[in-house]
């Protein structure tokens, strides 16, 4: 028998830990897949799509070798909500994507975190480019992908989701 | 948190589904064969059942394996023990490709997933949820010794649970 241990890279920020996402999100998540707020992420959704929604963020992890992490407060250990990377079979190229639940909204947290899910892209998985997929709707991430630099960059026609904004950031020779 | 260990049979390799399976998982899971186990209706459904199973095994440590005859890189089928959350209990599950029946790889490879189960993680008992128009994974239900199971809780109204001869029965 030979099963490998995955161990993912843990970063940490000013402010955040990002580390494996597990199980133990699932009550943070379904409260936030229960509102609105889910909306921009493919939400509402029931606690059984949200058991498969984790499932499927950590199979990530096994299929690409990226994913997304569980942001936690450093000083709280406290689940903040998820950032890093997202590469489904349909996607136009991988996306770096941040959610954070409704208690930590406002403080700059995703800013923080999709500043250094960036940095791993370009640093360590040697990426040129990157993108964030943001419905029309979802101001609030509109807003921060501008303060992170991006540009606007076409449409992605989703099965599901529809028509969704492409936002392209500033590349690594940019930020240099 | 661990991954798929890889094992083999006398055809058959079971590994650790890998990025490279996602387009033959996916082309069964959005096919008509697939109308007995959920069928899939966009690509990315497909590739988030397809993640999960991945998961699953990162979450539980087992899962579904992708199913390879021996030498060979591309899958015949997906085969494995999973409980997703809505599972009343753990499942022994085959799934295989259009082009692979008829060979008795979904047999031989749920023989060797079972005997993974009751041997490295101690499962003293499995089900199989079969649909009941699901005329060829009853009859390998029953090739596996499984027996239908009418106390069991099945997954929906036209659902059956056949269960598995535990570790005892088998020894």
């Amino acid at each position: 028998m030979n099963a490998m241990a995955l161990d993912i890279p843990v970063l940490e920020t000013e402010r955040l830990r990002f580390r494996m996402l597990t199980m133990d999100e699932y009550e943070a998540e379904c409260a936030f897949y229960a509102t609105d707020r889910s909306v921009g992420v493919g939400g509402p959704h029931t606690p059984r799509e949200v058991w498969r929604t984790l499932s499927f963020l950590i199979g990530h992890w096994v299929i690409h070798g990226y994913g997304m992490w569980a942001l936690e407060d450093k000083a709280t250990g406290q689940y903040m909500g998820r950032a890093g990377f997202l590469n489904p079979g349909d996607w136009p190229e991988p996306e770096i994507g941040w959610t954070l639940m409704e208690h930590a909204e406002g403080k700059g947290l995703a800013y923080e975190a999709a500043l250094a899910v960036r940095r791993f892209a370009y640093e360590t998985l040697g990426w040129t480019t990157a993108i964030s997929l943001i419905k029309a709707d979802n101001a609030r991430s509109a807003a921060l992908a501008q303060r992170l630099g991006c540009t606007r960059d076409g449409v992605f026609h989703h099965a599901i989701a529809g028509e969704v904004p492409v936002w392209r950031h500033p590349g690594p020779e940019a930020l240099a | 948190m661990t991954t798929a260990p890889t094992i083999e049979t006398e055809r058959l390799v079971l590994r650790q589904p890998r990025a490279s399976d996602l387009a033959a998982y996916t082309a069964f899971i959005m096919s008509d064969r697939a109308c007995f186990v959920g069928r899939e209706h966009s690509r990315f459904s497909a590739w988030k059942c397809f993640s999960a199973e991945a998961g699953h095994w990162m979450l539980h440590g087992y899962g579904p394996w992708a199913v390879t005859l021996k030498g060979a890189e591309e899958t015949v089928g997906q085969v494995g023990v999973w409980q997703p959350e809505e599972f009343p209990e753990r499942e022994l599950r085959w799934l295989i490709w259009d082009d692979a029946e008829g060979k008795g790889i979904a047999y031989e490879a749920a023989l060797a997933a079972r005997d993974f189960d009751y041997r490295v993680h101690g499962t003293r008992t499995l089900v199989s949820y079969i649909s009941a128009d699901n005329a060829r994974s009853i009859r390998l239900a029953e090739r596996l010794g499984a027996h239908l199971d009418k106390d069991a809780h099945p997954l929906d109204p036209n659902g059956l649970v056949y269960r598995h001869p535990g570790p005892e029965a088998l020894s």
